[in-house]
């Protein structure tokens, strides 16, 4: 297929939803076949596509949507556009690829639902909109797509909106990342005002010839970053994340680990060259990723919800990926995304397999299952290794890179506080698997009637566990270069100023592993066996066990300053509107007018005579006005 | 004379329409010795527009006149274009009523036919004679279809209603023309530009008064407050089908006829008329929608509703530029296709229950989801909002006002539009919140003709709303032949 017509592979899936939405009820299975053979078809155009693309190549389609024009003169000129590099290759590798493997994964575990079909042509939605964000080549295009991953999230965590958790969850979720939207929102707005277009090479070239003034730039870029903050989790805004698995485990998958979740990192990756211009802004963007990083992987410790550890772990990994971005290396950034997408994807759909088979997400309830799920329990523990970052495992690769890129291009803090993290990540990881998979079972019903998945469900696992040991030797440039990239990732993710291919660099490298290693042999000391040891840590340090049980407090607070400053706030207002606006001035004039309705409509006296007689005064009123006026 | 080009073959949509209601006519009159079946009639006519609405765009970029008195330009074209499809979608959403509810059909199908002929002639002349004579071929189609209703008395009264006061408009017109033609020298629109170009102190008066009875005759025409009185008597007594006929074509071969005349010979003196227009536009957006708020039967609801999107398009006449005029043509082809579309919900709508008070339309969500979905984008387009070809087509339409210098009309008529929510709303509200009539709850559908016809405007109405790019450009090009700048 040709890079020209990307715009196929949104439209694919978005024709599906309409037809599963509209006459799934018609269709055998509810249409799953449908989405799952659209999507098929979606990813196998999409590798023709990367095979067509050879990393130089930069393919612009367009097609005028809106012009207004003031007669002869063009005003303005909308466009539908899309734009294809080296960036939306990589994501497009990882959306396609995840999406389709969560379709089918969903076939087993969301059977026998009361709204199956209607499960389907959302999740296709959802296709159509992140695709569309990918290959989008202007801000307004993508700022559509971005509402429409954000819909399609909320329909999918309160999928059981019966359920009041879920319910809730989905609206913290939709407000929280809104807060972000509308800066978003702002910065296009700020964009566009500054450089008269929504164009992003357009843009991007207006920045780097300096067009815009810096500190409107440096505002604006903060705007836009907010988005990326909300959509990506990032601290403040992470608090939906954990939330957020109240919805079906494959949705936490595709949506809350692969795809939508990094959309915020992709947006950055893809407005770095304007960031650039404002080094400002860029910094703010690496210390919001260190700190969420090492924030988010503590509050992973201490969680019991296996879905939300890995939440929280989402939301670090997006943290690292944010500190490369910082620092200016988006093939790091983008090679991680990549990377994570697949073990983190696989470690969603293991816990869901979990769950699937005991019904139970708390992992003081779990415990032993390695005998009842073998497959399920290996490829957990691939991912989770993976996830740790040891050598040769996919997250090995892309964290060095991010390591190595932290080491050159920013203070000595951020590659202490990364190494740490990394430290924190191998610790819960490790946690994660031995309190599931390992020990005693802890609850004798629960595991009694524990069973290994269907095929239909192991068989994605086994292929996202493949990509998760295979995916990091895409950086080697012997790889690359088998695969027809010249040169490895770093040719293909970003040529240019930025890129540089890929090298081990050994200090960092031993570094890391010795790190991870560390973390890994934490892990066994503490939860090992009865994990005594964690309870003596519990009981040794309460008050830091609750400051993270209850995440930092931050949610109290959000929850204190809703109740107090904003509800207190909104009372006042709702009195004026209810008083002054609605009853005075809404009512009031909403009656008057009526009223005078009523008086104009006596006029309408059906008598032929009274018409005419209107007319001629009519044409008196009118003649005075034009006597009048000349 | 022999300069004048009378060729004929720039003639030939209208030949072919004519040549339909000749057919029609003749058919009608050996149906039955001929044995014709009911659906031969539409059929008929259904082709003849299809034909004649194809032969249209062979003009396309012309730039031609018959004997220098029908301009074939680009202009012409659009409207054209515009009036036969407008009479296609008639006919094909309003056979079925015309079956049950009109003796004579071939007579019905016919003065559409004519009718439309002097439509299209209202926006192609370029000189007054042909101008009013097009007009009348218009009107008095008209006022034999408003009657045509044999059976129904209220039908009977709307057309005598229609056609007593229609003469006074007339006379009021030919007065005012043969005052302007009396100071000009001309009938030709060029040569009053020509000579209104040149000063017209010495002849104020008559000029003014000229002035007053043309635009009082056309406001009659395009039912502008206070000139509207017959409208929504006319509309209520009418068959549905030709309410929706009145409410289209009629309203937009004015405008297209206003148009040509205030943004070619009478621009020149545009300082005399634009106060008038104003006060006619602004007494015209508020008055429409204000009484529209007190209705309960659906046809006069629409009625009023018609008369407030008059208004609108008055104040770009008012406020005339290149960019104005351009506003208006797409204001106008937006307003048609969601005036059609509500229309012909409400005509398959009147062929199941034979009603048409708001009130019958309590629950009609629940009853038939679908009919609810096209008149709640019907109504929400009307309305002006998002995503609809209503909220394009007015921003435009706004839009080209204020930033031509008269914000202040602008936000009249913002004004407006926000009061016109309230009884479209009343509308939708009685059909998601009410619940249906005793003994109505079951579920109906329309006829295949119905789902058509609704479902291609509806369509429209979300095209226009979502990418209305092209009709931009289409518009562009009618009103760049108007040569304003």
């Amino acid at each position: 297929m040709d890079m020209e017509h990307v715009w196929l592979l949104p439209a694919i899936p978005v024709v599906i939803f309409a037809v599963i939405g509209l006459f799934g009820r018609l269709l055998p299975r509810g249409g799953d076949w449908l989405a799952i053979l659209g999507m098929g078809a979606v990813t196998v155009l999409a590798a023709l596509a990367i095979v067509d693309f050879q990393g130089d190549n930069i393919a612009v389609w367009s097609e005028e949507w809106m012009k207004i024009s003031d007669g002869s003169r063009v005003v303005e000129l909308i466009e539908i556009s899309t734009y294809v590099d080296s960036i939306t290759v990589v994501m497009l590798t990882a959306v396609t690829i995840v999406t389709l493997m969560v379709m089918v994964y969903s076939v087993g575990y969301m059977a026998g639902d009361s709204r199956y079909g209607w499960y389907f042509a959302l999740l296709s939605f959802f296709a159509a909109a992140m695709l569309t964000l990918v290959v989008s080549g202007n801000l307004l295009m993508l700022y559509l797509a971005w509402e429409g991953v954000g819909l399609a999230s909320y329909l999918l965590i309160g999928f059981w909106w019966e359920k009041q958790s879920a319910a809730e969850a989905a609206k913290k979720a939709f407000i929280t990342t809104r807060i972000g939207d509308v800066g978003l929102l702002i910065g296009i707005i700020l964009l566009w005002r500054g450089s008269g277009s929504f164009d992003i090479q357009e843009i991007i070239h207006h920045a780097e010839s300096g067009g815009f003034d810096q500190t409107y730039l440096t505002i604006t870029m903060l705007f836009l970053f907010a988005g990326a903050v909300g959509k990506s989790a990032q601290f403040p805004l992470h608090v939906w994340l954990p939330d957020a698995m109240e919805g079906p485990t494959p949705v936490s998958a595709l949506i809350h680990a692969a795809t939508m979740v990094v959309a915020g990192v992709y947006l950055v990756a893809r407005m770095l060259p304007v960031f650039d211009t404002v080094l400002i802004a860029r910094d703010v963007v690496l210390y919001t990723g260190l700190i969420t990083a090492v924030m988010a992987a503590s509050m992973a410790l201490v969680t019991s919800d296996i879905k939300r550890v890995l939440a929280y772990s989402t939301v670090s990994q997006l943290g690292f990926m944010f500190v490369a971005l910082g620092v200016g290396a988006v093939t790091a950034a983008m090679f991680h995304l990549l990377t994570h997408a697949f073990f983190k994807s696989l470690l969603f759909l293991g816990s869901g397999s979990v769950i699937h088979a005991t019904e139970e997400q708390e992992v003081e309830q779990l415990g032993g299952l390695r005998r009842k799920m073998p497959a399920t329990t290996i490829t957990f523990t691939i991912g989770a290794i993976a996830l740790a970052g040891i050598v040769p495992l996919a997250g090995f690769w892309s964290k060095d890179e991010i390591l190595v890129a932290a080491q050159e291009g920013a203070p000595a803090i951020a590659y202490i506080t990364l190494a740490a993290t990394a430290v924190l990540t191998a610790v819960y990881s490790t946690r994660l698997v031995l309190l599931t998979f390992w020990g005693e079972p802890k609850n004798r019903s629960v595991h009694e009637h524990a069973h290994e998945s269907p095929p239909v469900m192991v068989i994605p696992l086994l292929i996202l566990t493949a990509l998760a040991v295979v995916s990091g030797f895409v950086a080697l440039d012997g790889v690359g270069e088998a695969l027809g990239f010249a040169g490895g990732i770093g040719e293909v993710v970003y040529e240019g100023a930025h890129g540089h291919a890929y090298a081990l660099n050994e200090t960092v490298a031993i570094g890391a592993t010795i790190a991870s290693l560390f973390g890994i042999g934490l892990g066994f000391i503490y939860w090992w066996g009865c994990a005594a040891r964690a309870e003596a840590a519990r009981n040794w340090a309460p008050e830091l066990h609750a400051l993270l049980v209850n995440r930092y407090y931050i949610d109290h607070l959000y929850q204190a300053t809703i109740d107090r400053v904003i509800l207190g706030l909104s009372g006042v207002v709702g009195w004026f509107d209810r008083r002054v606006i609605n009853e005075t001035g809404v009512d009031g004039s909403a009656q008057g007018l009526g009223y005078f309705g009523l008086r104009l409509k006596f006029l309408q006296t059906g008598r032929i005579p009274n018409y005419a007689l209107a007319m001629a005064v009519g044409v008196i009123a009118i003649a005075l006005v034009a006597f009048g006026t000349n | 004379m022999s300069d004048l080009n009378f060729d004929y073959a720039l003639l030939i949509p209208e030949f072919i329409l004519v040549g339909t209601a000749i057919l029609i006519i003749m058919a009608d009159l050996f149906r039955k010795e001929l044995g014709l079946g009911r659906l031969v009639l539409p059929a008929i006519a259904a082709l003849g527009t299809i034909a004649a609405g194809a032969a249209s765009l062979a003009y396309i970029d012309d730039v031609d006149d018959f004997a220098n008195v029908i301009a074939i330009d680009n202009y012409t074209t659009f409207f054209r274009v515009l009036f036969t499809v407008v009479l296609l979608v008639v006919v094909v959403s309003g056979y079925e009523y015309v079956e049950r509810n009109i003796r004579h059909t071939g007579e019905f199908y016919a003065l559409l036919l004519l009718s439309t002929v002097g439509a299209i002639y209202m926006a192609g002349a370029r000189e007054l004679l042909t101008a009013y004579i097009s007009i009348e071929l218009l009107s008095f189609s008209l006022y034999v279809a408003v009657s045509l209703a044999k059976t129904n008395p209220r039908s009977a009264e709307a057309g005598l209603k229609y056609v007593l006061l229609g003469g006074v408009a007339s006379a009021m017109l030919l007065y005012g023309m043969s005052l302007i033609y009396g100071t000009a020298g001309s009938t030709q629109y060029s040569e009053i530009a020509a000579a209104f170009s040149g000063g017209t102190s010495e002849y104020g008066f008559a000029l003014l008064l000229g002035l007053v009875l043309l635009i009082a005759g056309l406001g009659f025409k395009a039912s502008a407050v206070p000139f509207h009185m017959w409208t929504p008597d006319a509309y209520e007594g009418a068959p549905l089908p030709i309410t929706a006929y009145l409410s289209a074509t009629s309203k937009a071969a004015t405008f297209a006829l206003l148009l040509r005349i205030f943004a070619g010979p009478l621009l020149p003196v545009i300082d005399q008329w634009q106060w008038m227009m104003a006060t006619i536009a602004v007494m015209t957006m508020v008055g429409g929608n204000l009484i529209a708020l007190q209705q309960t039967n659906i046809k006069r609801l629409l009625a009023y509703s018609s008369i407030g999107q008059v208004g609108y398009m008055l104040m770009a006449i008012t406020t005339i530029s290149d960019a104005s005029a351009s506003a208006l043509l797409v204001h106008v082809a937006g307003y048609l296709i969601t005036n059609l579309a509500v229309f012909s919900a409400v005509i398959a709508f009147h062929n199941r229950t034979g009603k048409e008070e708001l009130d019958d339309f309590a629950g009609l969500a629940e009853t038939n989801p679908y009919l609810a979905m096209v008149l709640t984008a019907g109504m929400f387009s009307l309305a002006g909002m998002p995503l609809l070809a209503g909220f394009v087509t007015k921003f435009i339409l706004f839009q080209a006002a204020a930033s031509g210098g008269y914000l202040w009309l602008a936000t009249v008529a913002v004004i407006a539009s926000t009061i016109s929510l309230y009884y479209y709303l009343q509308v939708i509200r009685r059909m998601y919140l009410l619940e249906p009539a005793r003994g109505e709850s079951g579920r109906w559908r329309l006829s295949p003709a119905g789902y058509i016809a609704t479902g291609t405007l509806t369509a429209g109405v979300f095209l226009v709303g979502i990418y209305a790019g092209p009709l931009f450009t289409v518009a562009d090009r009618a009103a760049r032949v108007l040569a304003l700048s």
